[in-house]
């Protein structure tokens, strides 16, 4: 099926599909199975499937949030330190907001900038009701309270190409824990290697 | 006189079952203390009217699913929603064949399937408050909390023992098989967020429940509530029992 060129170069601007497994078909276990809309800082409105196509780590939270959150961003940002420049440039962050009511495109930039993290990471506003089914898949457990702020489990999820998760790490302090830096690089030298 | 009691008692059967359409019954709200102590408070909280409905999805209900939507046969199921599990007990991918009552609770369903199988009828899985507080009621008393040993009888919840099992009368609602031979999923399972190591603490880990404590109990003689709690808070959203079924419920208007 062809379509329209510049369609296409849309998608890539948004979300950087990388290989061409988008071609084949979807994995039962990928989180890519999903039926849900994101929106990220930058306003661009995709599909959560759109992701596929590069290893990602994904976390959830949201903006309004000065305990917890800043240090899931901290973590993030600490096992990027970790890895070379290179493997750096293939690993996306991607941080997900449990508040899509308020966390807004503004609200997901300000916040970026805030935690000046590098301009690759993805921070996307879920559709009304797509951030609880995005939450359940990547096992994220949150319950709003009365008071606006939001209960809910600090973690990191590796997810490969096909969106298939490969580790993960519960996030309690600024540190990352060495083995998912360790599984993060294993999941990048498996998606250099050629395609077959 | 005589001749409009029985239009009278009819109305008064047909009302609550018609609130949510057919198959449900209308719950009136009111205020509730939940057995469980969520953080803003242990006071009473509020339920506002909903349906629930009369009995537990069947396997028969749940065939005609499938059929409607293939996508949630056990066959074509993507992983990512159903564990090995999903349907294990059914005959084939289409149905529960002989051997499985087909009037019996459908079991053996994922969250994500009972989900999908109430929006399917405009309506949703109930909250974890709501099934509290309809599954409050003993066959003739809304609150029969009260009764400690109504309460010890609900021990049997989930098993073949259990107090609405087979044909038991409905509770004071008009609502069979809540306390029945299997659990029921809730929509806001996964915001259940028990600790075990924390039950009854006055603050949890705060790093870990981001500024906040886990849920904590309210009342220790609930000791039905206590275990489903402790079941629903321990499960994915993939997972399968064998005595794990579900009803859905719509909120009122």
């Amino acid at each position: 099926m062809k379509m329209p060129l510049s369609f296409l170069l849309l998608g890539l601007a948004l979300f950087q599909p990388g290989t061409p497994a988008a071609a084949q078909a979807l994995p039962g276990d990928s989180l890519y199975q999903l039926d849900a809309k994101v929106t990220d800082q930058d306003g661009n409105a995709g599909h959560w499937r759109d992701l596929r196509g590069k290893p990602r780590v994904m976390s959830m939270f949201y903006t309004n949030c000065h305990l917890m959150c800043p240090l899931i961003i901290e973590n993030g940002k600490a096992v990027q330190k970790q890895l070379t420049p290179a493997e750096r440039a293939r690993v996306e962050m991607v941080m997900i907001s449990l508040d899509p009511a308020r966390d807004t495109p503004q609200a997901l930039r300000d916040t970026a900038q805030r935690h000046r993290v590098p301009t690759q990471w993805r921070f996307l506003q879920p559709g009304v009701n797509d951030a609880r089914a995005i939450a359940s898949v990547l096992d994220v457990r949150y319950r709003p309270r009365d008071d606006g702020s939001i209960n809910h489990t600090s973690v990191l999820v590796l997810v490969d190409a096909d969106g298939r998760v490969l580790a993960r790490s519960e996030v309690s302090s600024a540190i990352p824990d060495p083995a998912f830096v360790a599984a993060v690089r294993t999941a990048l030298s498996a998606s250099a290697s050629p395609v077959h | 006189m005589y001749r409009r009691l029985p239009a009278l008692l009819l109305a008064c059967l047909v009302a609550p079952a018609m609130a949510g359409g057919p198959g449900y019954v209308g719950v009136p709200g009111g205020s509730f203390r939940s057995a469980i102590r969520y953080e803003e408070s242990g006071d009473a909280r509020s339920v506002a009217a909903f349906a629930l409905m009369e009995r537990a999805v069947s396997n028969a209900d749940f065939a005609r699913f499938v059929e409607r939507q293939p996508q949630w046969r056990r066959d074509r199921v993507p992983a990512l929603f159903a564990g090995p599990g999903y349907l294990g007990h059914w005959e084939s991918a289409t149905g529960p064949g002989a051997a499985v009552a087909a009037d019996a609770p459908v079991v053996q369903v994922s969250w994500y399937a009972a989900d999908a199988y109430c929006r399917a009828q405009d309506a949703r899985l109930p909250t974890f408050l709501e099934w509290e507080y309809a599954a409050a009621a003993d066959a003739h008393r809304r609150d029969a909390r009260g009764d400690q040993g109504w309460q010890a009888l609900l021990l049997n919840d989930a098993t073949a023992r259990a107090l609405d099992a087979g044909d038991a009368p409905p509770n004071a609602y008009g609502i069979h098989g809540l306390h029945g031979v299997a659990w029921e999923w809730v929509d806001d399972f996964a915001t259940l967020m028990g600790d075990s190591d924390k039950r009854g603490a006055d603050d949890g880990d705060k790093l870990k429940y981001c500024g906040a404590t886990a849920l904590a109990f309210n009342d220790r003689q609930h000791y039905g509530v206590m275990k489903r709690f402790a079941l629903l808070s321990a499960l994915q959203p993939v997972n399968t029992l064998g005595n794990l079924g579900f009803r859905c419920a719509r909120s009122q208007p």
